[in-house]
This record gives structure tokens, C-alpha cells and sequence, in this order.
């Protein structure tokens, strides 16, 4: 028998069946199983659905469920700031404690300066940085998120939220992959596998950048404290950072509305395909197994590749700020010769120098600006304390109001990491979207930045 | 040093020119054999199609269709006739077998590629029949295949046509034309004609579509007046020509008396009585796979603050759906 | 996350044609005896008893040529050794989806000695389409009913017995959560795949009109590749114009099958045998 007759019988077989046989297929099944499952179950009382019911009703209702949403998002981010604040400032004690100890060691024992130099207000300093400003922040957030995720609750809140994306051309699970992306943005742009529509992928996968990941997250909430905050009342202060950062997610989540409809309107031109989204039932988050996972799975794991990029990151902005030319060094030249671009974006040259030291890992921005304004020798210790860093910051090297907020939307706003882009292009199979993340999101940021600027100035604000 | 660069330049012209596959030379060449293959393959549709309609296919219809000075067509009708795609007897073209092959693979080509644009890029319907005509030159007998294959071997296109079979069989377009309708009952509507695309622009903005229960109110040379049980829509004849219907099948008789599953109040229990032909491929295999099955009982049990989606529990699931989707799955309340 | 000791093949792996088949489909059979893989529905507790199983042992990945997740992990159950392959969440086999392709290819071309279809109790209708979808790839089926404590905090009691009577398969209740249940279930797995318990797999058959279509393809299917396990479902997947089904049929993948299997057995019995005697 050959393998062409058999595919032509059934080829006319299949033409000479009624044209519903395949809705009849799956029927039978269903049947079938509808049969078994009534032998097999007993309903003993009534009341089946009756708690899950009651909590879906309160979080997807028309009136309260979206704020439910925001409140519990509110609720998250301000636990992570407020906890964060309070371990940070240990941890930077102790960290920095070691370094001044392990100078001290070294110069002891002789080392030529450059070593010590080198690995301790290089190397180590950038480390030291890294893991007081990125570890507290993703202890906290990161199971509470896990929580949420295991409760079942994030179905509810792209059922809360399709409609949006049906505007604007997009699906309903977008929300999901965002949701992600709060974590990382290269899971979130993994987790657009979620959806079937290789066009709402893309968009997907394309605008997962402007939610704003937990490598950018301590960025906000530094800046958020030490600026915005900081005019308040001590007792406020955790709401109004907590608020501003909520309000940074927000413009994050316009941006991204904004983007898919730019995007499905021009290059994935098309309407919203099908949605189905299952809502299962809520479940009891396994707290062992959440912490576990936050923390081994997602905070290590990110800390992990922040350090990686953290060590050479620290090692070449010491080695820029030590090579001398004249009485001004290498990273200050630099750092001098962007600084017309950065002042028209309302930010300044070290803050574009550090981002182009950061393209690895957004995680380290914050402590590579620190250093450059630091230059090498003049501070040996990192400022603890929120007051030390709005000093440098603003008596030190001259910010503003504006260049702070300016900061917070191009952390919102700019490229993805390096490993988010090798995901996109692994995700995709073309270096065409790969590139057209990068232009898109830095190209949104320049032009957001360069517009509040002129605007504040104009205004006279700044 | 002027010498040295007005010679690179020469040398990147001519090789931007010549370099095979990739120079302008070799471009242009490709466009020039698309461009032909078109041409061929829409004269071959045109023969078909008058062919199939029981009429003769002349130069001169030829010229009509395709939009070409008659020079050009009588050359075009030359090179078909080598390659053996056409005869032409008398002032009459026809088909020879290895054209009718070709001419079968076209219009299977365009069928598909019109369902494939209804089902899984959900575009309008009034867009469709140009996309396709634009893409189905493109593709060679076994791209068609796994087309075929990924859209599950649909038989109509989106406007009722039957698509040809990879053995190159033709079913016949069934149904009449509305204006040949003569009694009252009701009938379904089984084909749309999409050309002329004017009278396809006025059927679809009457608000008719394919799959649909309608009823002739009354009748006069003027206008034919319809009705789909709520909303009355007016024809011209000529336009009304274009609209074939067929009496109406068992299962859509059931539909009579639902109701789309979106219009259901909030807890109100319902019956899935058929799913809406307008349905199909993936989107129809989701909905059964989640059990919405004909005889599955529904209801809508939860709602959010934009009214859409709305989750209804399906055998003992919540399963989101959106409002135009719920639209298609019809219910009669229990 | 890699477990995958640097242990070398073992002689009968390396030679062994379904190992082969295995470790081109992006699954390395080394150190492992067994081959079982995970299938369900998406929300059942899957992944809860694929962690339950394998603990930290697991290795995740993509799926060759796909952009679907893969997790495997290996257990160690009556001193055999066990590679667990979890399948992507799918509600059927039926649709052209990337997930669905992935589990339906693997139950299929990878043939597992054994497949664990895990339902959630409280919505066993919903879960048993799916069961009822894997029955007619593979007569290797054992069937996990998990979330059982959830069952009974809702009200509803779930008669196991009934369930292994109707189905012809083996169904264990399990609460993955808490570990209840679960050396039942790998019991009942390791019979299975011994031929101790042997399963007689429920068939639907759908209208008289499609039954008839069935039956006219089947003694073709098994008259071009004698032996074939489960001739019935290709048919059904013939006639729905399967694309996948029909490349395997035109390029005689779907005749390998049969001779792999057969050989497989034959090389299973000799361990067998072997490990009798010791």
C-alpha cells in the first residue's frame, strides 16, 4: 500500500463527509467525557464556587476591580520601598565598612596604589553598589509578585485590562508579559509566548520595555526618595516615593498602550485576533516554594548577572577616571564631550556615560554615575544615607528637579539591556525587530526627555 | 586624485548594474518575468471563470479584464498559446488542459489565501479579495498544500466560491441568484460575487453577509426590500443578481430561534445551539477545544468595568471571551 | 540547574533505536531507563507534580525549532531511574498550535514508555477530553487525579475506581501539593509500563458516518505499516487533513515507528531477563 493512496482515499473520504465532521469530532469527546465525569463525581454539598466567586466578583467588578488593581500594585511598590530603604542603608554600612577596611589592608602590606585602587574603588566599590541598591529592593519584590502570580490573580487582571488592548490592536495577555516584565524584561518577552497571534506577539515582545524591570526599579526608587520625597514630611515619605514611582509605571503602561497602536496602525498592521483566557480558580500560594523561587530562582539569578556586569563595568570607569590628561581625566573628558547632548535632554554627560557603560545591565546606571561624579580618590567611601547623595547630586554636580524626573523617563523610557535584546532576537529570528526594539524605545526616550526639558525651560522651571 | 574617484565610480555604477541577482540589471529582469507571469495567470483566471459561466472568452473581454492596449494582449495571447496554455478558435479562447491546470491553481491560490486572510489575520472582508489578488501568484503547489493543510482544508472561501482540491476538482457554486428567489421562506445566503467590486461594496454596506438568514418582504423592479428578522435592507436588482442563496439547511434552521451568546444577561443559563459559520479555522477549533460545544450549557458570570470580555463559566472553567466573539457562538436560554 | 551527570551512555542506550529517536528530538537519554512524560491541562497542578517528582533535578529549555518551554528532570522510583519530560499545558490535540504540536509530536514520535495525564478533580469533564485525546495515540496511559484536596474542599467526591473502569487506564487520585498519592501513581506507572497492568484504552467512535470513513482507512494504515499501535488515530487524523500526520505517512517516519518499537521491545525484555537473573 502506498503512501500517495492512502492520503487520496482519505482526501475523498474527507470531501464526501458532512462538512460539521470535525465539530462532531470534538462533540463526541466531550460527550464521552461529560459521561465518564458524571459517573465518577459526586456533588456532596452545594456550594462549589461559592468563595472564588465572591473574590472575582470584588476584583473584576466594574467599579472596584480596577482599582482594586492599582491599590494592590500601590501596595507592592510601596512595601518594596519602604522595606528597601530600611535594609539598603545596613547593608551599604557594612559593605563600605569592608572596603575601607580592605584599603586600609592593602596599604598596609604595600600594594602599589594602582592594585589597590583598582580592585577596591573599582571592582569592589561597583559590587558593593550593586548588591545594597539591587538586593533589598528584589527581596521583597520579587516574592510578593510571586504571590500574586501563584494566587491566580494575574488572569484577572488581563481580563480587567483586554479591552485597552483590543484598542489599541493588541491581546488581552499583553498584560501578562508585562506583568513579567516588572521581574525582567527578557522573562517578559519570553512570556509573550502566551499568545498565539504572531502579530500581537510582536507588539508584545516590542513594548515589554516600557515596563520598567527590577534592574531599574532602585534607579526609580532612589531617585523617587531622594528628590521627589525628600520636600515631604519624614512621615510621608515612603507614600510620596512609593506614589512617584507608581506614577513612573503608569506613564510606562501609556507608553505602551501608545506604542501598540502606533504599531499595529503601521508596521503590524491588523486587527485583534481571537481571546481566550482562562480564569483558574484561585489557589493557596505554597509560601516555601515562593520564597524559594523568588529568591533562588529570580533574585540570585539577577543579581548574579548584575554582578557579572558590575565587576568590569566598576574596573573601566576606575581606569577611565585614572588615566590622567592634564588635570582633567579620561572619563570626565568623556564625560565633558556628551554633556551639550545630555544638558539639551534635561540630563547630563556622566548620566549618558554611565548608560553606555550600563548597555550589559541596567542594574549598575545608578552606582557607575556614582563613581564618575565621585572620580576616583576624591570620596574613597560610597555616600550612605539619602542626605550624602542628594548632596553630591545637587550641591556637587549641579542637578535639578528637572534632571531628576528627566532620569526617571529615560529609565522608564530607554533600550533594553543587552540580554533583553539577545531574547528579542532569539524570540524572533530577526535582527530587523531585534533593532527596531533598541530605535524604538531610545528613540521614545530622546524625544520624551528633550520635550519636558524645552518645556520646563521654557516655562522657566529649570 | 579627481581620476581615482570618478573611476571607483564608474566601476560601483556598473557593478550596481550588472552584478547578477542583486544589480538593477537583474531586477528588473525578475520584475519584468513577475509582471508577465501575472499577466498570464490573470488571463488564465479570466478564460476560467468565463469558461465555468457557460461563456465564450474572446481577445476582446481579454482586454476588458486585465486593462491592456490590444497590441499587447495579442502578443500576450501569442506566448500562451506556445506555451500551450490556450487555443484560440476563431475569435474565441479556450483552455487547453494544461492551461485549465494552471488557471485551477491560480484560483485555488487566491481562495485560500482569502480564507487564510478571514481566519487568521481577521482582516475585513472588503479588503481580502485584493490582498489576495495580489498574493496569489506567489506561491508554488506545494506551499499551497501546507497552506491548505494549516487552514484544515477548507472548502468555500469567504464568499461561498468552492475552492478547487489539489486534484484540481471543482465543485460547483451553489444556490441561485436572489432575484430568481421566488417564494417567501427563508434562505441562507451562500455567495457573495466580488466582482463587480462596486456592487460587492453595496451588498457589503447594505450590511449582508455571507452565512446569513434572510426573507424577501416584497419585491419590484426598483429594489428587492429583505429582512434578517431585525434590521430591512433594500437592493437594486442588478445588485441583488450578485447575492445567491441556497433554502436553508437543517442546523441553520435551529439557529431561528437563538440568541448570540454575547446578548445573554448576566447568570442567565444557556444552551450552545451552533456555532456561526462565520468561524473558522483556528478561532473555531479554540472555542471547541474549551468545550463550547452544540448542547454545552453557559453562562455569563462575570463582567469588568469596559463590559468587554466577559467570562463565562464553560463545564466548569471561567473562560474569557470577547464581545464579537461571543457574538458568533449562539445559545437558546434554558 | 543542569543535573546531567557526565556519565557516559550506557551500552543498550546508545545502540537501543527509541533512545536514538530521543535524543534527536532534543532529550539526552543517558544515565535514565525510562522515559515518561507529563501531559495535561494548563492550570491542573502539572507543574507542581513535576516539581514533586523531580526536585531540583530539572533542566528547562526550548523544544527544537520552537518557541515552547521544555522542562525535564529525572526520579529515581524502585531503583529504576525515570527522565520525565514535561509537556506543554494544552486542553486538546486537535488545533495547529505551537503547544499542542509539541505534546501531540512527542507522545507520537517520541513514544514515551509511559504518558501521566494530570486532570484537576474539580473540573474532571473539561480534563477528560484531553485523556480520552492521549488514549487514542498511546495505550501507555496512566492517569493522575490531582488536586483532590481542593475536590473535597469544594464538595465534590471523586470515585478513582470508576474512572480507571471507564477509561481502561490506570487513575490514581493524587494531591500533588502535599506528595498523597504519589507511589501509587508511580506504582501504577511502573506496571504499566512492565505489562503487569494491561490497559484496554475507551475509543470513541463519533457518528455512524464518520465511523464508517475510519474503518475504511484503517486496514490501509496497517496493511502499509504492519504493527502499528494506534492505526485508528492516524486515520482520524488523515481524514481531519493533519499535515504533520500526513508528511510522517509520505516519508515513511510513520513506518520507522513500528520497527523501533518492535525493536525496543525486543531489547527491553533482554534487560529484563538480564536483571532476573541477578
Amino acid at each position: 500500500m502506498e503512501a500517495n493512496e492512502i492520503l487520496a482515499k482519505a482526501e475523498s473520504l474527507r470531501n464526501d463527509l458532512s462538512t460539521g465532521f470535525r465539530d462532531e469530532i470534538v462533540k463526541s469527546l466531550y460527550t464521552e467525557a461529560e459521561n465518564i465525569a458524571k459517573r465518577a463525581v459526586k456533588a456532596a454539598t452545594d456550594k462549589k464556587y461559592d468563595l472564588d466567586q465572591k473574590i472575582d466578583r470584588l476584583v473584576t467588578s466594574p467599579y472596584t476591580g480596577l482599582p482594586i488593581m492599582l491599590l494592590l500594585l500601590s501596595f507592592v511598590i510601596w512595601l518594596t520601598v519602604s522595606g528597601a530603604n530600611v535594609v539598603s542603608n545596613g547593608i551599604a554600612v557594612v559593605l563600605f565598612g569592608i572596603g575601607d577596611y580592605g584599603r586600609a589592608l592593602f596599604d598596609q602590606i604595600g600594594m602599589p596604589w594602582w592594585i589597590t585602587g583598582f580592585i577596591w574603588d573599582g571592582v569592589y566599590l561597583s559590587l558593593a553598589w550593586v548588591v545594597s541598591v539591587m538586593l533589598p529592593p528584589m527581596m521583597i519584590f520579587f516574592p510578593a509578585f510571586t504571590f500574586l502570580e501563584d494566587l491566580g490573580y494575574l488572569p484577572r487582571v488581563a481580563f480587567n485590562m483586554d479591552w485597552l488592548f483590543k484598542k489599541t490592536g493588541a491581546h488581552g495577555k499583553q498584560s501578562l508579559t508585562m506583568a513579567m516584565g516588572f521581574g525582567c524584561n527578557a522573562a517578559g518577552v519570553i512570556a509573550t509566548r502566551v499568545i498565539d497571534s504572531p502579530r500581537e506577539r510582536l507588539i508584545a515582545i516590542l513594548t515589554n520595555n516600557f515596563v520598567p524591570c527590577n534592574g531599574r526599579f532602585p534607579t526609580l526608587i532612589m531617585l523617587a526618595t531622594v528628590f521627589v520625597a525628600a520636600s515631604f514630611p519624614p512621615a510621608l515619605t515612603s507614600f510620596i516615593a512609593a506614589g512617584t514611582v507608581v506614577g513612573v509605571v503608569l506613564i510606562g503602561v501609556l507608553f505602551t498602550f501608545l506604542a501598540s497602536w502606533i504599531l499595529s496602525k503601521t508596521l503590524l498592521k491588523g486587527e485583534a485576533s481571537a481571546f481566550t483566557l482562562e480564569l483558574p480558580p484561585y489557589r493557596r500560594p505554597n509560601i516555601s516554594r515562593i520564597l524559594y523561587t523568588s529568591i533562588i530562582d529570580r533574585t540570585i539569578f539577577v543579581l548574579w548577572r548584575a554582578m557579572q556586569t558590575a565587576a568590569p563595568a566598576g574596573a573601566i570607569i576606575w581606569i577611565l577616571a585614572n588615566i590622567h590628561l592634564g588635570d582633567s581625566n579620561l572619563a570626565r573628558m568623556i564625560a565633558d564631550w556628551l554633556n551639550p547632548f545630555g544638558l539639551l535632554l534635561g540630563l547630563d554627560g556622566v548620566i549618558l556615560l554611565a548608560y553606555i557603560i550600563a548597555i550589559p545591565a541596567n542594574e549598575i546606571v545608578v552606582p557607575t554615575m556614582m563613581m564618575v561624579y565621585m572620580g576616583a580618590g576624591m570620596m574613597i567611601n560610597g555616600p550612605s544615607g539619602n542626605s550624602a547623595i542628594f548632596d553630591l547630586l545637587v550641591n556637587g554636580n549641579g542637578w535639578t528637579m528637572l534632571t531628576a524626573i528627566n532620569l526617571m523617563l529615560f529609565a522608564l523610557l530607554h533600550n533594553p539591556c543587552a540580554t533583553t535584546i539577545l531574547t528579542i532576537y532569539k524570540e524572533t529570528k530577526s535582527y530587523k525587530w531585534a533593532t527596531l526594539s533598541v530605535v524604538m524605545t531610545l528613540g521614545t526616550a530622546f524625544l520624551v526627555t528633550f520635550l519636558t526639558a524645552s518645556f520646563a525651560r521654557l516655562m522657566g522651571w529649570a | 586624485m579627481n581620476m581615482t574617484v570618478w573611476l571607483a565610480l564608474t566601476i560601483v555604477l556598473i557593478a550596481a548594474i550588472f552584478i547578477p541577482r542583486m544589480g538593477f540589471l537583474a531586477i528588473y529582469k525578475t520584475y519584468r518575468a513577475t509582471r508577465e507571469r501575472e499577466l498570464v495567470e490573470d488571463a488564465l483566471k479570466h478564460l476560467l471563470d468565463r469558461e465555468q459561466h457557460g461563456r465564450q472568452a474572446s481577445p476582446e473581454s481579454l482586454a476588458g479584464t486585465l486593462n491592456l492596449q490590444r497590441g499587447r494582449i495579442t502578443r500576450l495571447i501569442e506566448d500562451m498559446e506556445t506555451q500551450g496554455l490556450l487555443e484560440s478558435r476563431g475569435t474565441n479562447l479556450h483552455l487547453t488542459t494544461q492551461g485549465e491546470r494552471w488557471a485551477l491553481h491560480v484560483v485555488r491560490a487566491h481562495r485560500l489565501w482569502e480564507r487564510y486572510l478571514t481566519d487568521e489575520a481577521r482582516m475585513p472582508l472588503g479588503r481580502i479579495h485584493g490582498e489576495s489578488e495580489r498574493r496569489e501568484h506567489s506561491l508554488t503547489e506545494a506551499q499551497l498544500n501546507d497552506l491548505d493543510a494549516a487552514l484544515g482544508h477548507p472548502t468555500r472561501d469567504p464568499h461561498g466560491d468552492p475552492i478547487p482540491t489539489r486534484e484540481g476538482t471543482l465543485l460547483k457554486t451553489e444556490g441561485m441568484p436572489l432575484t430568481a428567489w421566488q417564494s417567501e421562506d427563508p434562505v441562507r445566503i451562500v455567495h457573495l460575487e466580488d466582482e463587480p467590486a462596486l456592487a460587492f461594496e453595496q451588498i457589503l454596506a447594505a450590511g449582508l453577509r455571507l452565512g446569513q438568514t434572510i426573507r424577501i418582504l416584497d419585491r419590484n423592479p426598483q429594489r428587492i426590500l429583505l429582512t434578517d428578522g431585525e434590521t430591512e435592507f433594500r437592493l437594486a436588482p442588478a445588485v441583488a443578481a450578485n447575492v445567491s442563496v441556497a433554502p436553508l439547511p437543517e442546523s441553520e434552521a435551529a439557529k431561528a430561534n437563538a440568541i448570540p451568546l454575547a446578548e445573554l444577561t448576566y447568570d442567565q443559563r444557556a444552551e450552545i445551539v451552533v456555532l456561526d459559520e462565520a468561524v473558522q479555522g483556528f478561532t473555531r477549533r479554540r472555542f471547541l477545544d474549551l468545550g463550547l460545544t452544540p448542547g454545552t450549557v453557559v453562562y455569563p458570570e462575570l463582567q469588568n468595568f469596559f463590559g468587554d470580555p466577559r467570562a463565562y463559566r464553560v463545564r466548569g472553567t471561567l473562560i474569557a471571551l470577547r464581545k464579537d466573539q461571543a457574538a458568533q457562538i449562539w445559545v437558546k436560554p434554558v | 540547574m543542569t543535573n546531567t551527570k557526565t556519565i557516559l551512555p550506557t551500552e543498550h542506550c546508545e545502540t537501543c533505536p527509541a533512545f536514538t529517536q530521543l535524543e534527536q528530538m532534543g532529550i539526552k537519554v543517558g544515565d535514565f531507563d525510562r522515559v515518561v512524560a507529563l501531559a495535561g491541562n494548563p492550570n491542573t497542578g502539572k507543574s507542581t507534580l513535576f516539581n514533586t517528582l523531580t526536585g531540583l533535578k530539572q533542566h528547562t529549555g526550548n523544544w527544537p525549532g520552537k518557541t515552547v518551554t521544555r522542562a525535564e528532570g529525572g526520579f529515581e522510583f524502585n531503583k529504576m531511574r525515570y527522565k520525565l519530560v514535561d509537556l506543554p499545558g494544552t486542553y486538546s490535540l486537535l488545533s495547529a498550535s505551537q503547544d499542542e504540536e509539541v505534546a501531540r509530536d512527542f507522545i507520537l514520535f517520541g513514544q514515551p514508555s509511559c504518558t501521566i495525564v494530570v486532570c484537576d478533580a474539580t473540573s474532571l469533564e473539561r480534563n477528560l477530553n484531553l485523556v480520552l485525546q492521549v488514549m487514542e495515540i498511546t495505550e501507555h496511559v496512566v492517569v493522575a487525579i490531582n488536586l483532590m484536596d481542593e475536590a473535597k474542599r469544594k464538595g465534590l467526591e471523586v470515585d478513582a475506581r470508576s474512572l480507571s473502569r471507564d477509561l481502561g487506564v490506570p487513575a490514581i487520585a493524587i494531591t500533588a501539593r502535599t506528595g498523597d498519592g504519589i507511589h501509587t501513581l508511580l506504582g501504577a506507572v511502573a506496571d504499566v509500563i512492565e505489562g503487569n497492568i494491561v490497559t484496554k484504552p475507551l475509543r470513541v467512535h463519533g457518528t455512524p458516518e464518520f465511523q464508517k470513513a475510519v474503518n475504511e482507512l484503517v486496514p490501509m494504515i496497517e496493511q502499509m505499516a504492519p504493527g502499528i499501535p494506534n492505526a485508528r488515530w492516524l486515520a482520524i487524523r488523515l481524514l481531519d487533513g493533519d499535515a504533520r500526520v500526513q508528511k510522517a505517512l509520505s516519508t515513511g517516519e510513520l513506518g520507522d515507528i513500528v520497527s523501533r518499537q518492535q525493536r525496543a521491545d525486543v531489547q527491553f525484555s533482554a534487560k529484563m531477563s538480564v536483571e532476573g537473573r541477578q
